[in-house]
């Protein structure tokens, strides 16, 4: 064997241009040339038999028709809807047989973002509100599924491209409004079906604020929740009221942001009057929902799964009540967007397994197990789900509108960040009411071709 | 003069390494500089200095600058002045020695992401142990790392004491190499103890000097872990890096071509800093 490693070593620096000083590492004989010819074929021949080896192995793999299939799926879905999920998918491998590596990984926008990049994506993955701008070009449609036809009208086109195509298989709808501690509220004498307009709102902060508590609690930390707010106002300013709106503009690209000073002034007015917990900016997720569920917090700018984390921890009454509007004539919204959902990707070799997966995950008892898990509505029509202390809520508001995200339809993909920034920016003092206009202004500009060029709009 | 000119073949894994992932990937980034890529979709448009030019006008990039500079010369300074001392302290022979010298340089054992979430816990709002120790004076509790100034500072201090061992340590093997009959002869001509660390100990110090500076002076330039472990990610928080600024930009804000700009300005920063410092540095090992 040494005798061969030396051979390789000497042939290898003879044709390697680099002179190397191996002598003082192995000390090695001079070889005639003519051995050396007569070595290297052997080697060549030897190369030749492992490459045929390989070759041969690898039609034997193509051809082999059972070779058992193993779906990558990756999801964002943290806590019971994540213990559901896997639940519906070890029952699928029992049923199909089809093995399924499944992970939730943290930093999972992150990692969808480089392994788009690099065009490696699971066979299946959520998509997490955007189902169609972000990953739209990486989705196979699903329209010839035979599930579709079940698929609610609340969601379908909010996850349908301009095209038409459905291009993923929403399992739960998240529809939201503020979170509120209904013991608080019933303290104060609040009824959250009075509160119509957000200077209601602002009234029953008030009285909240007298009496001792947080009005509303946001933590940066986890800055979404800033976005969320910036998210979750916007609409009921600029696109609910068909009197007064800029549903156009904001899609042509044409919308002036001097009138998103009404958000920074409501805002700017709110902090003023110390509505806020004094910690925004440093403040978790984990924060709120203790003193939400402890009773020390009134209200929440956060989706259902916050309400049901919070009655988790503590003995209050946690509620869901629809966000007030801004114009005396307009009437209060939900907010629907996705939830759970899963999208195939376009170019998957498993795309028959891929399939099968939906049509399991489309069963009606499936569907209502992630659903219930999530505190969500079904995603499919005939669906029904036991939303606990919810439901009260859930029945209360059946007839109040519903809006998507103000991001996922208004905005160019990327512009969620400046929401969470800009808000954070009138929190700490960094921003001024004209530099998040200006601010705003900027990105959007920036984002448009981007984002029509998403949309097909030439 | 013929083997200079040659390699060893032993090098050449080592450089496959290297080329794959330091030089590619460089000369890559500097391709995206020049581009609109997002960081995910396959295509992308050349749009020339575009990225450049913005930084110029970008109001968090001069903040996020101002605050490498703070974080870089910042901790150096305090990292010398404390590291020095620490090492002056630990020099001279008393109980328990060892022990002190193993606590000093402990903190550097901890990665600097738990580092940040542990400090968070000290002086955060809410159950922070510094609060609490504010509240036994009757004062009002404060919001240590929420006011960007004041968060700042807290950064500024908590990777400055991180590491402080290791200016301790590299200072440490300095004087142990400073014989002691410089200091007798010093003592006999009746040199006090100041004009003796002035005039005798700190010029035999200067090549630890160059080292402690410069490889602090390079980290805290790199400061990246206890910044997000303390401060939200939105560049609005007023404690950006340029480090931390551009993996902003590339995974929160879908700028990929801007990020990349941001890290071959920071690259060439860092570049042109350390080489002033190791030439000033060297001219004064000379004076010394």
């Amino acid at each position: 064997m040494t005798h061969y490693i030396k051979r390789i070593t000497q042939y290898t620096m003879g044709n390697f241009r680099f002179n190397v000083k191996i002598k003082e590492l192995v000390s090695i004989k001079e070889t005639t040339k003519l051995e050396m010819e007569d070595f290297m074929k052997k080697i060549l021949v030897a190369i030749l038999a492992i490459v045929l080896l390989f070759a041969l192995a690898a039609c034997s793999e193509s051809e082999e028709t059972t070779a058992p299939v193993t779906l990558e799926i990756r999801s964002n879905i943290p806590g019971a809807g994540n213990d559901a999920i896997r639940e519906v998918i070890a029952a699928f491998t029992e049923e199909t047989g089809i093995a399924v590596d499944f992970d939730n990984p943290s930093g999972y926008e992150d990692l969808m973002r480089t392994r788009m990049a690099t065009g490696d994506m699971p066979d299946l993955f959520t998509t997490h509100g955007w189902a169609v701008i972000r990953y739209g070009t990486f989705l196979r449609p699903l329209n010839d599924q035979p599930w579709v036809s079940r698929v609610s009208s609340q969601i379908e086109s909010i996850v349908t491209d301009h095209q038409g195509n459905l291009m993923v298989l929403p399992v739960d709808i998240d529809i939201a409004g503020l979170v509120f501690n209904r013991d608080i509220l019933n303290e104060v004498g609040v009824d959250p079906g009075d509160i119509r307009t957000w200077d209601d709102f602002a009234d029953a902060c008030e009285l909240i604020l007298a009496a001792g508590y947080i009005p509303i609690f946001i933590g940066g930390a986890d800055d979404w929740m800033l976005g969320q707010a910036a998210d979750w106002i916007p609409p009921s300013l600029l696109i609910t009221y068909d009197g007064d709106n800029h549903r156009d503009a904001l899609l042509d690209g044409t919308f002036d942001w001097n009138h998103y000073g009404r958000f920074v002034d409501m805002l700017t007015d709110w902090i003023d009057r110390g509505f806020f917990n004094e910690d925004v900016t440093t403040a978790d997720y984990d924060t709120l929902t203790r003193m939400l569920g402890q009773g020390e917090v009134a209200f929440s700018f956060t989706g259902n799964h916050a309400a049901m984390d919070a009655a988790g921890n503590g003995p209050a009454n946690i509620g869901m009540m629809p966000l007030p509007a801004y114009f005396a004539g307009d009437t209060p919204s939900l907010i629907a967007g996705e939830s759970v959902t899963f999208g195939i990707w376009k170019d998957t070799p498993h795309e028959a397994e891929a399939l099968l997966f939906l049509e399991f995950i489309a069963r009606p008892e499936n569907v209502a197990k992630i659903a219930q898990a999530r505190g969500n509505v079904a995603g499919f029509n005939g669906v029904e789900v036991d939303l606990g202390f919810l439901t009260q809520d859930f029945n209360r508001w059946s007839n109040i509108r519903t809006f998507p995200y103000f991001d996922r339809v208004y905005l160019p993909g990327g512009m969620w960040e400046d929401l969470c920034n800009t808000s954070l920016g009138l929190f700490n003092g960094t921003m001024t009411r004209q530099a998040v206009i200006d601010h705003m202004q900027q990105s959007y500009d920036s984002r448009l071709a981007d984002w029509f060029e998403a949309r097909g709009i030439n | 003069m013929r083997s200079r000119k040659r390699i060893n073949l032993f090098y050449i894994p080592v450089l496959i390494l290297f080329g794959v992932f330091v030089v590619y990937p460089f000369i890559d980034g500097i391709r995206i500089s020049f581009t609109n890529w997002n960081g995910f979709l396959p295509t992308y448009n050349y749009i020339g200095l575009t990225n450049y030019i913005n930084m110029v006008s970008d109001q968090w990039f001069h903040n996020v600058f101002r605050n490498t500079i703070i974080y870089g010369f910042g901790s150096t300074i305090i990292q010398q002045i404390i590291g020095l001392s620490m090492a002056l302290f630990l020099d001279s022979k008393f109980k328990a020695r060892g022990l002190v010298r193993t606590i000093s340089y402990l903190p550097i054992m901890i990665a600097p992401l738990i580092m940040g979430y542990i400090i968070f816990f000290i002086v955060q709002f809410r159950g922070g142990a510094l609060n609490d120790l504010v509240g036994l004076f009757g004062m009002d509790r404060l919001d240590w790392v929420g006011v960007p100034n004041r968060a700042v500072t807290v950064i500024l201090l908590v990777n400055s004491l991180q590491y402080m061992g290791v200016s301790m340590v590299i200072y440490l093997a300095g004087l142990q190499n400073i014989p002691n009959m410089y200091k007798e002869a010093a003592s006999v001509d009746g040199i006090g103890p100041w004009n003796t660390f002035w005039h005798i100990t700190l010029p035999l110090l200067a090549p630890a000097l160059s080292a402690s500076v410069v490889i602090n002076l390079i980290g805290g330039l790199k400061l990246f872990d206890i910044i997000r472990a303390l401060s939200p990610a939105a560049p609005s928080s007023g404690t950006h890096s340029l480090v931390t600024f551009l993996t902003y930009q590339y995974f929160n804000i879908e700028q990929a071509g801007y990020s990349a700009a941001i890290g071959v300005v920071t690259f060439a920063f860092i570049l042109i800093v350390s080489i002033v410092v190791i030439k000033l540095l060297d001219k004064m090992e000379v004076v010394l």
